[in-house]
């Protein structure tokens, strides 16, 4: 099965070839619509309005960025198969999103639904605090837990979200039990950190860019320490093997034609690649990825078995 | 902040764009279910090109003109054209039907330059000392801020409160409907994809204020707006007078309008409405609050302006937008390459005070371009036929709950939920209550479980909820804002009773 | 005046039955969201649900109550027009549910008929009907351009 399915890439793959030898340069020959699924102001809108400047450059057309909030993404997931498949539309996805939802719930679309066709960074989870916070190292942090299970409290996006779950999966590993209070969106989360109305705050390496001074991260979920703070340990290396955040990417409706899915691929892995986009979102706390759509089954595979087992774990899923 | 910044504001360049900022966020602002938040969101790709203070100005302008602009359809349309001017409609509206439009639309001017101002005024100011209101608001404080602006419902039915009070509890029903925001259920759909996006608060407002005047427009061969035949002239001075008369309800408001700007989790639409029923609440007896009095419209205009200042205060100085268009500028500004934060008041100082000014620029400007514009929107809404008045408002309805998510669910749910508040209306239902329970529900909700959950894990859930001094302020607040109107109605009946002697008793 | 105190002194003794529908429709409300919350996985979102839906009846009952003890009299739908009414929503409602379909400006141009002749009481003539088609046309366009084109909305 893998092999026919790997010789029929081949084959569409050569076809490709040969279109683009005879008249591939037409695509995209009018602006691309992206749709974040989510309101404007966030990370997932911020991200897309970096690469939009880059993709005009490159390839000529507009990256018309528009927005359709609602249900935490699912009202435009849901809707993404009934788009145009010509490649003019593609849509921002967002994981653990695309897999808790369907898991959880009947939102109206199932994660084998999401034609995924490239995840182009994401957003470490860290453990963020305020600079004058008792906690001067992570250590700290679980000393603390342990002295007093359940009281130590820490500020997270939502539910049943990146947050969340590293959450779970954090206390799981240290063996500790802290006490998970969702507001919504970073933002607010970010705030009640601020203001000491938690103790500590599980949020990404963009609050710790965004806050600087004010706050210090304990630790970063990355395989190796982020460029814009290399003071901050990785959770690698003390220990726990948490790597991992909130990934995003974008996606097209099923029915898009291979060639134009991988062309599409090819395009976004071209913006990754350019020194000054990189650039700009390390600055900004991001952490880059680069899955292409041939990449992308396996991805999936790994991320929605992570974070099932944490999910039922956690009671989330029923 | 010295006059180097202030020369900085002043170029061409960004006088020019700051022209057309409020030109534009007017107009767009006047579009019912075209928000401040979408003005400024389709406008940054274009402040790409430019460098970071002129984008900040463009964008700054934009959104102080887009809240304006909200009070001309909530004025001549009884349409809030952002949740902000909710308050306008219910003074605005009736100075409109009874010919008095062009005066409602001036004082909406005046009030909002004076709450821009204001606004603007404290984030020069006072910015770092007054983003530490946004960080001593927990959990808990937000949940009494929303159930203080739930008793404002008995101030605001009119007539019957029983009723109000069923509205409120039908809106915070309506605000639990779909994807749960904090925790992870979807709620109420009844498996239908059509709810599963929740009641989206504009687009409800679309509907359960518009919607019933044309139901009621089309029943009746009647005029929309009354007219003067006699071609009166226009009246920016009488409108002058009667703002210079109120200023103190406009510098209170404005107060209260920063304030509640700074915090994160409030906005425009809970300002407006607190200095609303501030103003009422504090009214002298021969005013009618409601059946159009200037002084109405004068508190929400220059509360929701004075937002526009203070929600840029934590948005500059925190990093933490203060209302959802400042999540978008604050968006714009990262991918400009500029950190907002406590450095960027220290080291890109010269960026912040340049946009300070720039906004004050913005904010002078409205004056006149309001003033014209305002003009001009009444006399086409007065002189136009109804027959081509209905159709076109009602389609601007349909497009414009539309490009709020771009989805056509908001659009069958406003169309559905106007109908149904236009039913509830005939039967003393009002829709404002019902609105009210719709916006700070989800506040509410959210500062409940938030609270519950940290006071459970600390042990202390009573010291939580009545425990924090800001939270108790707030309770006292809400129990002087319902036994107020008690208090102030016997004095009144008192006072009717030593004047009128025995011809009051009769009126009860 | 002499108009309405007929009106009232006819309706005097009897029941305000639109608000105890209304009240009763909110009780009902109140009771499947008591059933809804029961299908929830999680308490956080089952709490303040549960606690609206007991204010609703709550509330309803003693509105039911005051207005069987004492019935308003200015409730009701008025004078006016039903067909009018209802051809004003019901149009509007018909263009939502095809616009997917037929797109977005064949639709509302039948909520924009609908409204025209449901607002137009002084009958129609042949000029009357090209002018107002006309200007429809135009402030239709327009406005599609300026969503569509200017504010990059993705209209269907």
């Amino acid at each position: 099965m893998l092999r026919l399915k790997s010789v029929k890439t081949l084959v569409i793959a050569s076809a490709v070839s040969l279109a683009a030898a005879t008249g591939a340069l037409a695509f995209p020959d009018k602006a691309i619509e992206y749709i974040i699924p989510f309101g404007p102001g966030g990370e997932s809108d911020i991200s897309a309005r970096f690469q939009q400047p880059f993709f005009k450059d490159k390839f000529g057309q507009d990256l018309v960025v528009s927005y359709k909030p609602g249900g935490g993404g699912a009202v435009g997931w849901a809707q993404l198969n009934s788009m145009a498949g010509d490649g003019y539309t593609i849509m921002g996805i967002n994981l653990p999103h695309i897999v808790i939802q369907p898991a959880q719930k009947d939102v109206g679309y199932t994660t084998e639904d999401i034609n995924a066709f490239y995840m182009f960074h994401y957003t470490p989870d860290a453990i963020v605090v305020t600079a004058d916070s008792p906690y001067q190292a992570l250590e700290d942090l679980i000393a603390d837990a342990k002295a007093n299970p359940g009281a130590l409290t820490m500020s997270g996006s939502g539910k049943a979200t990146a947050n969340h779950l590293a959450q779970i999966r954090f206390d799981k590993m240290a063996g500790i039990k802290t006490t998970y209070v969702p507001f919504k969106g970073t933002g607010a989360s970010t705030t009640a950190n601020l203001g000491k109305q938690v103790k500590a705050q599980w949020g990404y390496t963009t609050v710790g860019a965004a806050q600087g001074d004010a706050v210090r991260m304990l630790a970063v979920a990355m395989e190796e320490r982020h460029p814009l703070f290399p003071d901050v340990p990785t959770f690698k290396e003390l220990g726990f093997e948490m790597v991992g955040g909130a990934y995003r990417g974008m996606a097209v409706p099923k029915d898009t034609p291979a060639d134009t899915v991988k062309a599409l691929s090819d395009m976004f892995g071209e913006i990754n690649a350019d020194e000054a986009f990189r650039k700009q979102m390390l600055d900004g706390g991001f952490a880059l990825l680069d899955v292409g759509a041939d990449g992308m089954a396996e991805f999936m595979k790994a991320r929605k078995d992570e974070y099932v087992e944490a999910a039922t774990e956690a009671g989330l899923l029923n | 902040m010295d006059f180097e910044h202030l020369a900085n504001a002043l170029t061409l360049t960004n006088l020019a764009l700051a022209l057309f900022g409020v030109v534009a966020g007017t107009v767009i602002g006047s579009i019912p279910g075209l928000s401040a938040t979408m003005a400024v969101a389709v406008l940054v790709p274009i402040t790409f090109a430019m460098t970071p203070a002129s984008a900040l100005i463009l964008l700054g302008a934009i959104y102080t003109g887009a809240i304006y602009g909200g009070a001309y359809s909530a004025i001549l349309l009884n349409t809030p054209g952002t949740p902000s001017a909710i308050g306008t409609t219910f003074d605005g509206y009736p100075m409109a039907k009874r010919g008095d439009g062009d005066l409602a639309v001036a004082i909406a001017c005046y009030a909002s330059v004076f709450g821009g101002m204001i606004g603007a005024l404290a984030l020069l100011l006072l910015a770092p000392p007054l983003s530490s209101v946004a960080l001593a608001f927990g959990p808990v404080e937000y949940l009494w801020l929303s159930i203080f602006g739930l008793s404002l419902i008995a101030s605001l039915s009119t007539g019957n409160v029983l009723k109000g009070l069923a509205g409120g509890a039908f809106g915070l029903l309506l605000s639990c409907v779909g994807v749960a925001e904090i925790s992870a259920d979807i709620r109420l759909t009844f498996g239908s994809p059509t709810m599963i996006g929740g009641i989206e608060v504009v687009g409800a407002l679309i509907g359960l204020y518009c919607i019933p005047v044309l139901i009621d427009l089309v029943a009746t061969p009647e005029r929309h707006l009354k007219v003067d035949k006699g071609g009166r002239a226009v009246r920016f001075r009488e409108g002058a007078i009667i703002a210079w008369r109120s200023r103190f309800n406009l510098l209170r408001s404005s107060i209260i309008g920063t304030l509640i700007g700074i915090l994160p989790g409030a906005g425009g639409s809970v300002a407006g409405l607190v200095a609303y029923s501030e103003a009422k609440r504090t009214a002298r007896p021969d005013q009618k609050f409601g059946e159009g009095e200037p002084d109405g419209i004068m508190a929400t205009e220059a509360a929701n302006n004075a937002t526009v200042g203070g929600g840029f205060i934590p948005t500059l100085v925190l990093g933490i937008p203060g209302t959802p268009p400042d999540a978008v500028i604050l968006g714009a500004l990262l991918v400009q390459g500029v950190r907002t934060g406590p450095t960027l008041f220290e080291g890109g100082g010269s960026i912040v005070y340049t946009f300070i000014f720039g906004l004050f620029i913005a904010t002078i400007l409205m004056l006149p371009t309001g003033l014209l514009i305002g003009r001009y929107a009444y006399k086409t809404i007065v002189t136009i036929p109804k027959t081509i008045l209905v159709p076109s408002v009602g389609f601007m309805t349909i497009i414009g709950t539309f490009a709020i998510r771009n989805s056509i669910s908001d659009v069958i749910i406003m169309i559905v939920l106007g109908t149904v508040g236009w039913v509830l209306s005939r039967f003393g239902f009002a829709a404002s209550p019902i609105v009210l329970g719709l916006i700070l529900g989800p506040i509410a909700e959210q500062g409940f479980v938030q609270a519950w959950i940290i006071g459970e894990a600390t042990g202390n859930l009573a010291g939580m909820f009545f425990g924090r001094p800001i939270s108790l302020a707030i309770i006292a607040f809400t129990i002087l804002s319902l036994l107020y109107p008690v208090i102030q109605g016997r004095r009144a009946r008192k006072l009717l009773d030593m004047q009128a002697g025995s011809n009051a008793k009769t009126d009860d | 005046m002499p108009r309405q105190t007929i009106e009232l002194s006819s309706r005097t003794g009897r029941k305000d039955i639109g608000t105890l529908i209304v009240a009763s429709v909110f009780i009902c409300l109140g009771l499947i969201t008591l059933y809804d919350v029961t299908t929830y996985s999680d308490t956080d979102s089952v709490v303040f649900p549960t606690f609206v839906a007991y204010a609703l009846i709550f509330c309803s009952v003693l509105v039911i109550i005051a207005s069987w003890l004492r019935p308003s009299q200015s409730n009701g739908f008025g004078s006016g027009d039903w067909w009018r009414r209802l051809l004003l929503v019901a149009t509007m409602l018909v263009a939502c549910l095809i616009m997917p379909v037929s797109g977005f400006l064949p639709a509302t141009a039948i909520a924009f008929a609908g409204g025209l002749f449901a607002a137009r009481h002084e009958g129609w003539d042949t000029r009357s009907a090209v002018v107002f088609a006309a200007s429809g046309i135009a402030i239709m366009a327009g406005f599609y351009a300026l969503f569509r084109f200017a504010l990059g909305v993705p209209l269907p």
